[in-house]
């Protein structure tokens, strides 16, 4: 019985998007372990919605293109085949809401002392997720996506500029409010990316370039800092 | 002076059991500590519930002791600290 036509999924692009996504999700699984310790050592705050930002984008991003690739190693690409439609928009739908998650909670992690801690939060931020992840896939416009996720950006760009400024604590080695603003614009230019397809293959691989260098970055930050 | 943090109050408890060659009891503890009575009681219920300290019975009464999980938390404390200022967690 011949093996699944992987060789045939990986062409046309797709060997890009796959080791792009696969590099995202391998420097947030190793953000997200590398400070396991601290975060049971401690159980801080800040440190637990950290490392839930970075699982929530590994997530985000297995999601988005690496189940397809799961799939077809396992000979399990039928259901891609049963109805690629459907099986395209939930897989949307799951990418826009763990990656909506995982900016929310990135802007907690900076956040939860300022805001009254509680439980209420998280659900407001699940629901805001899934209301974004449900309005992208029923309004089945761009001017509806962009105009959503921009009108987001632009709330998290002013909270987090609103933070940094009442910031008591300065950074010494460069202000992390410059990785948190790129990191907003990252998923901002993802999500146009994913919304509209094939727009400029120039453009796609600066987004997949600019996006690999800021994890990386970031990694490299948590490593240094953890010392591990 | 600074208002301490949650974190460096488990550091400075913990420092002050470990200064005492590991073994102290809960007065001293309470005194070194420049806690309130109510404040102490919270941090050291944490700390016990955490598994960072042991209280040891002998025939002297009850003392408290660092498990290995406090002297790693000791260890770790100033890259904790260095990274949560790092990203202004």
């Amino acid at each position: 019985m011949p093996g699944p036509p992987i060789g045939k999924f990986l062409v046309g692009g797709i060997g890009i998007e796959l080791v792009y996504s696969f590099i995202i999700i391998i420097c947030s699984l190793m953000i997200y372990f590398a400070t396991k310790e601290m975060d049971k050592l401690t159980s801080y705050k800040g440190i637990k919605y950290f490392r839930l930002a970075f699982l929530f984008f590994a997530l985000a991003y297995f999601f988005r293109y690496f189940i397809q690739f799961f799939l077809f190693s396992f000979n399990l690409n039928g259901i891609l085949e049963f109805s690629p439609m459907f099986f395209g928009a939930i897989q949307l739908l799951i990418f826009l809401y763990f990656s909506s998650m995982a900016i929310f909670f990135l802007l907690y992690s900076v956040m939860w002392k300022k805001w009254n801690h509680s439980k209420l939060t998280i659900v407001l931020f699940n629901i805001f997720a899934l209301i974004i992840a449900f309005a992208s896939i029923f309004f089945r416009g761009i001017f509806v996506y962009l105009t959503i996720n921009i009108i987001l950006l632009l709330v998290v760009l002013f909270i987090l500029f609103i933070a940094h400024k009442n910031s008591k604590k300065k950074s010494k080695s460069g202000s992390p409010f410059i990785i948190y603003l790129l990191l907003s614009i990252f998923w901002i230019l993802n999500i146009t990316n994913i919304l509209i397809p094939r727009f400029l293959s120039i453009y796609q691989l600066l987004v997949y370039l600019v996006s690999v260098l800021l994890f990386m970055l970031i990694l490299y930050k948590v490593l240094r800092k953890t010392g591990d | 002076m600074a208002k301490r943090g949650k974190l460096d109050i488990m550091r400075d408890i913990l420092k002050i059991i470990r200064e005492n060659k590991n073994l102290i009891k809960p007065t001293p503890l309470l005194r070194k500590s420049n806690l309130s009575s109510a404040s102490f009681q919270e941090y050291f219920s944490e700390l016990l519930e955490k598994g960072f300290i042991r209280e040891i019975e002998d025939k002297n009464g009850k003392s408290i002791g660092l498990t290995d999980k406090g002297f790693r938390f000791l260890e770790r404390y100033q890259t904790i600290i260095s990274f949560i200022d790092e990203f202004e967690l």
